[in-house]
Protein backbone atom coordinates (compact mmCIF):
# COMPACT_ATOMS: atom_id res chain seq x y z
CA UNK A 1 0.00 0.00 0.00
CA UNK A 2 1.30 3.45 -0.88
CA UNK A 3 2.49 5.44 2.08
CA UNK A 4 0.14 8.34 2.78
CA UNK A 5 1.27 11.91 3.21
CA UNK A 6 1.58 12.65 6.95
CA UNK A 7 -1.06 14.85 8.50
CA UNK A 8 0.32 17.75 10.46
CA UNK A 9 -1.92 19.17 13.17
CA UNK A 10 -0.83 22.20 15.12
CA UNK A 11 -2.24 25.11 17.08
CA UNK A 12 -1.04 28.54 15.89
CA UNK A 13 -0.51 31.10 18.69
CA UNK A 14 -3.76 32.86 19.52
CA UNK A 15 -2.71 36.38 18.55
CA UNK A 16 -6.29 37.55 18.50
CA UNK A 17 -6.86 36.68 22.14
CA UNK A 18 -3.57 38.32 23.07
CA UNK A 19 -4.69 41.46 21.27
CA UNK A 20 -8.27 41.86 22.47
CA UNK A 21 -7.95 40.26 25.88
CA UNK A 22 -10.23 37.87 27.69
CA UNK A 23 -13.95 37.96 27.99
CA UNK A 24 -14.05 38.01 31.76
CA UNK A 25 -16.98 40.41 31.73
CA UNK A 26 -18.82 38.20 29.23
CA UNK A 27 -20.48 39.65 26.17
CA UNK A 28 -20.92 43.42 26.29
CA UNK A 29 -24.69 43.76 26.40
CA UNK A 30 -24.47 47.51 25.82
CA UNK A 31 -22.62 46.87 22.54
CA UNK A 32 -25.26 44.35 21.53
CA UNK A 33 -28.00 46.87 22.26
CA UNK A 34 -26.13 49.55 20.38
CA UNK A 35 -25.78 47.26 17.37
CA UNK A 36 -29.46 46.29 17.47
CA UNK A 37 -30.34 49.98 17.53
CA UNK A 38 -28.04 50.73 14.61
CA UNK A 39 -29.55 47.86 12.63
CA UNK A 40 -33.02 49.20 13.37
CA UNK A 41 -31.96 52.59 12.00
CA UNK A 42 -30.60 50.93 8.86
CA UNK A 43 -34.02 49.36 8.28
CA UNK A 44 -35.30 52.80 7.27
CA UNK A 45 -32.75 52.72 4.42
CA UNK A 46 -33.89 49.32 3.24
CA UNK A 47 -36.53 50.85 0.93
CA UNK A 48 -33.77 52.64 -0.99
CA UNK A 49 -31.53 49.61 -0.90
CA UNK A 50 -34.14 47.26 -2.33
CA UNK A 51 -34.96 49.81 -5.04
CA UNK A 52 -31.26 49.93 -5.96
CA UNK A 53 -30.95 46.17 -5.88
CA UNK A 54 -34.04 45.64 -8.04
CA UNK A 55 -32.43 48.02 -10.56
CA UNK A 56 -29.30 45.86 -10.47
CA UNK A 57 -31.48 42.78 -10.97
CA UNK A 58 -33.26 44.41 -13.92
CA UNK A 59 -29.93 45.41 -15.47
CA UNK A 60 -28.66 41.85 -15.02
CA UNK A 61 -31.88 40.56 -16.62
CA UNK A 62 -31.41 42.90 -19.61
CA UNK A 63 -27.79 41.81 -19.97
CA UNK A 64 -28.80 38.16 -19.83
CA UNK A 65 -31.57 38.74 -22.42
CA UNK A 66 -28.99 40.28 -24.74
CA UNK A 67 -26.19 37.77 -24.14
CA UNK A 68 -27.24 34.64 -22.30
CA UNK A 69 -23.76 33.46 -21.31
CA UNK A 70 -22.17 32.28 -18.07
CA UNK A 71 -21.10 35.81 -17.05
CA UNK A 72 -24.54 37.37 -17.46
CA UNK A 73 -26.16 34.40 -15.78
CA UNK A 74 -23.74 34.76 -12.88
CA UNK A 75 -24.64 38.45 -12.54
CA UNK A 76 -28.34 37.55 -12.49
CA UNK A 77 -27.68 34.94 -9.83
CA UNK A 78 -25.67 37.35 -7.65
CA UNK A 79 -28.35 40.04 -7.89
CA UNK A 80 -31.08 37.62 -6.78
CA UNK A 81 -28.83 36.25 -4.05
CA UNK A 82 -28.08 39.73 -2.66
CA UNK A 83 -31.77 40.60 -2.46
CA UNK A 84 -32.47 37.32 -0.71
CA UNK A 85 -29.88 37.98 1.99
CA UNK A 86 -30.84 41.58 2.61
CA UNK A 87 -34.58 41.03 2.61
CA UNK A 88 -34.21 38.28 5.17
CA UNK A 89 -32.02 40.49 7.35
CA UNK A 90 -34.45 43.39 7.20
CA UNK A 91 -37.47 41.26 7.88
CA UNK A 92 -39.06 41.02 4.47
CA UNK A 93 -39.39 37.23 4.45
CA UNK A 94 -41.60 37.09 1.37
CA UNK A 95 -39.17 39.11 -0.73
CA UNK A 96 -36.43 36.79 0.54
CA UNK A 97 -38.55 33.81 -0.50
CA UNK A 98 -39.14 35.12 -4.02
CA UNK A 99 -35.47 36.09 -4.46
CA UNK A 100 -34.53 32.66 -3.08
CA UNK A 101 -36.82 31.00 -5.61
CA UNK A 102 -35.13 32.94 -8.42
CA UNK A 103 -31.66 32.01 -7.13
CA UNK A 104 -32.77 28.39 -7.02
CA UNK A 105 -34.03 28.53 -10.59
CA UNK A 106 -30.77 30.01 -11.88
CA UNK A 107 -28.54 27.89 -9.66
CA UNK A 108 -30.18 24.51 -10.20
CA UNK A 109 -31.07 24.75 -13.87
CA UNK A 110 -28.34 22.96 -15.83
CA UNK A 111 -25.86 25.39 -17.43
CA UNK A 112 -26.84 24.12 -20.86
CA UNK A 113 -30.42 25.34 -20.32
CA UNK A 114 -31.48 28.96 -20.77
CA UNK A 115 -33.27 30.62 -17.89
CA UNK A 116 -36.79 31.64 -18.91
CA UNK A 117 -37.00 35.43 -19.04
CA UNK A 118 -40.74 35.26 -18.37
CA UNK A 119 -40.07 33.46 -15.16
CA UNK A 120 -37.34 35.95 -14.22
CA UNK A 121 -39.80 38.78 -14.89
CA UNK A 122 -42.42 37.05 -12.76
CA UNK A 123 -40.00 37.06 -9.83
CA UNK A 124 -38.89 40.66 -10.37
CA UNK A 125 -42.51 41.84 -10.54
CA UNK A 126 -43.40 39.90 -7.40
CA UNK A 127 -40.49 41.47 -5.50
CA UNK A 128 -41.61 44.93 -6.61
CA UNK A 129 -45.25 44.33 -5.65
CA UNK A 130 -44.40 42.93 -2.22
CA UNK A 131 -42.04 45.79 -1.57
CA UNK A 132 -44.45 48.48 -2.81
CA UNK A 133 -47.20 47.10 -0.59
CA UNK A 134 -44.76 46.82 2.33
CA UNK A 135 -45.83 43.23 2.99
CA UNK A 136 -43.85 41.72 5.85
CA UNK A 137 -46.52 39.35 7.11
CA UNK A 138 -45.90 35.84 5.83
CA UNK A 139 -49.63 35.10 6.16
CA UNK A 140 -50.62 37.72 3.61
CA UNK A 141 -52.94 35.84 1.23
CA UNK A 142 -52.06 37.68 -1.98
CA UNK A 143 -48.31 37.41 -1.42
CA UNK A 144 -48.61 33.77 -0.40
CA UNK A 145 -50.47 32.95 -3.59
CA UNK A 146 -47.85 34.78 -5.63
CA UNK A 147 -44.98 32.96 -3.91
CA UNK A 148 -46.68 29.57 -4.21
CA UNK A 149 -47.28 30.15 -7.92
CA UNK A 150 -43.64 31.09 -8.53
CA UNK A 151 -42.40 28.14 -6.46
CA UNK A 152 -44.59 25.80 -8.52
CA UNK A 153 -43.39 27.28 -11.83
CA UNK A 154 -39.76 26.93 -10.76
CA UNK A 155 -40.32 23.37 -9.58
CA UNK A 156 -42.03 22.51 -12.86
CA UNK A 157 -39.24 24.09 -14.92
CA UNK A 158 -36.50 22.33 -12.99
CA UNK A 159 -38.26 18.98 -13.25
CA UNK A 160 -38.81 19.26 -16.98
CA UNK A 161 -35.30 20.50 -17.79
CA UNK A 162 -33.28 18.15 -15.58
CA UNK B 1 -18.81 45.78 30.35
CA UNK B 2 -17.07 43.23 28.15
CA UNK B 3 -13.49 42.17 28.75
CA UNK B 4 -12.82 42.33 25.00
CA UNK B 5 -10.95 45.29 23.56
CA UNK B 6 -12.63 45.25 20.16
CA UNK B 7 -11.26 48.74 19.62
CA UNK B 8 -7.90 47.08 19.01
CA UNK B 9 -9.26 44.85 16.26
CA UNK B 10 -8.68 45.36 12.56
CA UNK B 11 -11.51 43.90 10.50
CA UNK B 12 -11.67 43.57 6.72
CA UNK B 13 -15.20 43.38 5.30
CA UNK B 14 -15.38 41.92 1.80
CA UNK B 15 -18.63 42.03 -0.15
CA UNK B 16 -19.44 43.21 -3.65
CA UNK B 17 -22.75 44.57 -2.41
CA UNK B 18 -22.30 48.01 -0.84
CA UNK B 19 -25.42 47.62 1.30
CA UNK B 20 -24.20 44.40 2.87
CA UNK B 21 -20.82 46.02 3.58
CA UNK B 22 -22.60 48.88 5.28
CA UNK B 23 -24.66 46.45 7.34
CA UNK B 24 -21.63 44.52 8.59
CA UNK B 25 -19.62 47.72 9.13
CA UNK B 26 -22.46 49.25 11.16
CA UNK B 27 -22.60 46.22 13.44
CA UNK B 28 -18.81 46.22 13.85
CA UNK B 29 -18.77 49.94 14.69
CA UNK B 30 -21.44 49.36 17.32
CA UNK B 31 -19.15 46.67 18.78
CA UNK B 32 -16.51 49.44 19.05
CA UNK B 33 -14.30 48.07 16.26
CA UNK B 34 -12.42 51.18 15.15
CA UNK B 35 -10.31 49.87 12.29
CA UNK B 36 -12.62 48.60 9.58
CA UNK B 37 -11.43 48.19 6.00
CA UNK B 38 -13.68 47.41 3.08
CA UNK B 39 -13.19 45.70 -0.25
CA UNK B 40 -15.78 45.16 -2.97
CA UNK B 41 -14.09 42.21 -4.67
CA UNK B 42 -11.70 39.37 -3.98
CA UNK B 43 -8.80 40.98 -5.80
CA UNK B 44 -9.05 44.24 -3.82
CA UNK B 45 -9.44 42.21 -0.63
CA UNK B 46 -6.19 40.41 -1.43
CA UNK B 47 -4.43 43.75 -1.87
CA UNK B 48 -5.99 45.16 1.29
CA UNK B 49 -5.03 42.04 3.21
CA UNK B 50 -1.40 42.60 2.32
CA UNK B 51 -1.55 46.34 3.12
CA UNK B 52 -3.59 46.32 6.32
CA UNK B 53 -2.94 42.87 7.81
CA UNK B 54 -6.40 42.55 9.41
CA UNK B 55 -7.10 40.40 12.47
CA UNK B 56 -10.41 39.07 11.15
CA UNK B 57 -12.06 38.84 7.74
CA UNK B 58 -15.82 38.95 7.21
CA UNK B 59 -16.26 37.66 3.72
CA UNK B 60 -19.17 37.15 1.36
CA UNK B 61 -19.31 33.90 -0.57
CA UNK B 62 -20.96 35.02 -3.80
CA UNK B 63 -18.94 37.73 -5.55
CA UNK B 64 -18.11 38.56 -9.12
CA UNK B 65 -14.63 37.44 -10.18
CA UNK B 66 -12.85 35.79 -7.27
CA UNK B 67 -15.49 34.24 -5.01
CA UNK B 68 -15.25 34.15 -1.22
CA UNK B 69 -14.35 30.47 -1.40
CA UNK B 70 -11.50 31.15 -3.83
CA UNK B 71 -10.21 34.00 -1.69
CA UNK B 72 -10.11 31.85 1.46
CA UNK B 73 -8.21 29.15 -0.42
CA UNK B 74 -5.75 31.78 -1.65
CA UNK B 75 -5.31 33.21 1.85
CA UNK B 76 -4.59 29.75 3.26
CA UNK B 77 -2.28 28.43 0.57
CA UNK B 78 -0.75 31.19 -1.58
CA UNK B 79 2.98 31.60 -0.87
CA UNK B 80 2.45 35.39 -0.95
CA UNK B 81 -0.19 35.34 1.76
CA UNK B 82 0.53 37.77 4.59
CA UNK B 83 -1.22 35.61 7.18
CA UNK B 84 -2.46 32.10 6.37
CA UNK B 85 -4.00 31.78 9.86
CA UNK B 86 -6.20 34.88 9.74
CA UNK B 87 -9.69 33.97 11.00
CA UNK B 88 -12.32 34.09 8.26
CA UNK B 89 -16.02 34.44 8.96
CA UNK B 90 -17.91 33.54 5.80
CA UNK B 91 -21.26 35.19 5.09
CA UNK B 92 -23.57 33.12 2.98
CA UNK B 93 -27.10 33.07 1.71
CA UNK B 94 -26.67 29.33 1.20
CA UNK B 95 -28.02 27.30 4.06
CA UNK B 96 -27.76 23.82 2.65
CA UNK B 97 -25.40 21.64 4.68
CA UNK B 98 -23.33 20.73 1.60
CA UNK B 99 -22.66 24.41 0.96
CA UNK B 100 -21.69 25.06 4.57
CA UNK B 101 -19.31 22.08 4.26
CA UNK B 102 -17.87 23.61 1.11
CA UNK B 103 -17.05 26.84 2.99
CA UNK B 104 -15.49 24.83 5.79
CA UNK B 105 -13.49 22.75 3.32
CA UNK B 106 -12.12 25.90 1.71
CA UNK B 107 -10.70 26.97 5.07
CA UNK B 108 -13.31 29.31 6.59
CA UNK B 109 -13.30 29.32 10.39
CA UNK B 110 -16.95 30.21 10.87
CA UNK B 111 -20.06 30.64 8.75
CA UNK B 112 -22.95 33.04 9.10
CA UNK B 113 -26.05 32.16 7.12
CA UNK B 114 -28.05 35.24 6.15
CA UNK B 115 -30.12 36.82 7.63
CA UNK B 116 -27.29 38.50 9.50
CA UNK B 117 -28.11 39.17 13.14
CA UNK B 118 -26.21 41.05 15.81
CA UNK B 119 -26.28 38.04 18.09
CA UNK B 120 -24.78 35.70 15.48
CA UNK B 121 -22.11 38.21 14.49
CA UNK B 122 -21.02 38.64 18.12
CA UNK B 123 -21.10 34.90 18.71
CA UNK B 124 -18.88 34.15 15.67
CA UNK B 125 -16.47 36.93 16.64
CA UNK B 126 -16.17 35.60 20.18
CA UNK B 127 -15.81 32.10 18.79
CA UNK B 128 -12.74 32.94 16.66
CA UNK B 129 -11.17 34.64 19.70
CA UNK B 130 -12.00 32.08 22.36
CA UNK B 131 -12.16 28.82 20.44
CA UNK B 132 -9.62 28.92 17.63
CA UNK B 133 -9.39 25.62 15.82
CA UNK B 134 -6.08 23.87 15.34
CA UNK B 135 -4.67 23.96 11.82
CA UNK B 136 -4.23 20.95 9.62
CA UNK B 137 -1.78 20.45 6.80
CA UNK B 138 -2.33 17.50 4.46
CA UNK B 139 -1.45 16.91 0.84
CA UNK B 140 -4.79 18.36 -0.24
CA UNK B 141 -5.78 20.80 2.48
CA UNK B 142 -4.36 23.52 4.66
CA UNK B 143 -6.59 25.41 7.06
CA UNK B 144 -8.53 25.16 10.31
CA UNK B 145 -9.28 21.61 11.42
CA UNK B 146 -12.57 20.64 9.82
CA UNK B 147 -13.67 18.35 12.59
CA UNK B 148 -16.19 19.77 14.96
CA UNK B 149 -14.94 20.80 18.37
CA UNK B 150 -16.01 19.21 21.62
CA UNK B 151 -15.21 15.56 20.96
CA UNK B 152 -13.41 15.41 24.29
CA UNK B 153 -16.47 16.86 25.97
CA UNK B 154 -18.41 13.62 25.45
CA UNK B 155 -19.91 12.55 28.75
CA UNK B 156 -21.78 9.43 27.72
CA UNK B 157 -20.86 5.82 28.39
CA UNK B 158 -17.53 4.66 26.94
CA UNK B 159 -18.14 2.12 24.19
CA UNK B 160 -14.76 1.80 22.52
CA UNK B 161 -13.04 -1.39 23.66
CA UNK B 162 -9.60 0.23 23.79
CA UNK B 163 -10.78 3.06 26.01
CA UNK B 164 -12.73 0.70 28.23
CA UNK B 165 -9.57 -1.26 28.85
CA UNK B 166 -7.61 1.92 29.61
CA UNK B 167 -10.30 3.04 32.01
CA UNK B 168 -10.19 -0.30 33.78
CA UNK B 169 -6.42 -0.01 34.17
Amino acid sequence: MARQQPIELFMPPNMLKAKVGGGLGGVDMAAMKRAEGALETLKSEFADWITDDVKVLMAARARYAQTPDAASRGALMRAAHDIKGQAATFNFPLIARVAGSLSRLIGELPDSQTVSLNLVDGHVNAIQVIHRQGIQDTNDKMAQTLCAELDARVEETLKSKK
Amino acid sequence: MSGYRFDRLKVLVVDDNAHMRKLVTTIMQAFCVLHIFEADCGQKAWTSLRETNPDVLVLDWVMEGMSGIELVQKIRTDPQTPNPFVPVIMLTGHTHIDQVRQARDAGANECIAKPVSVKTMMSRLVSVIEHPRPFVRTSVYFGPCRRRRGVDEYRGPERRAESKQQAAE
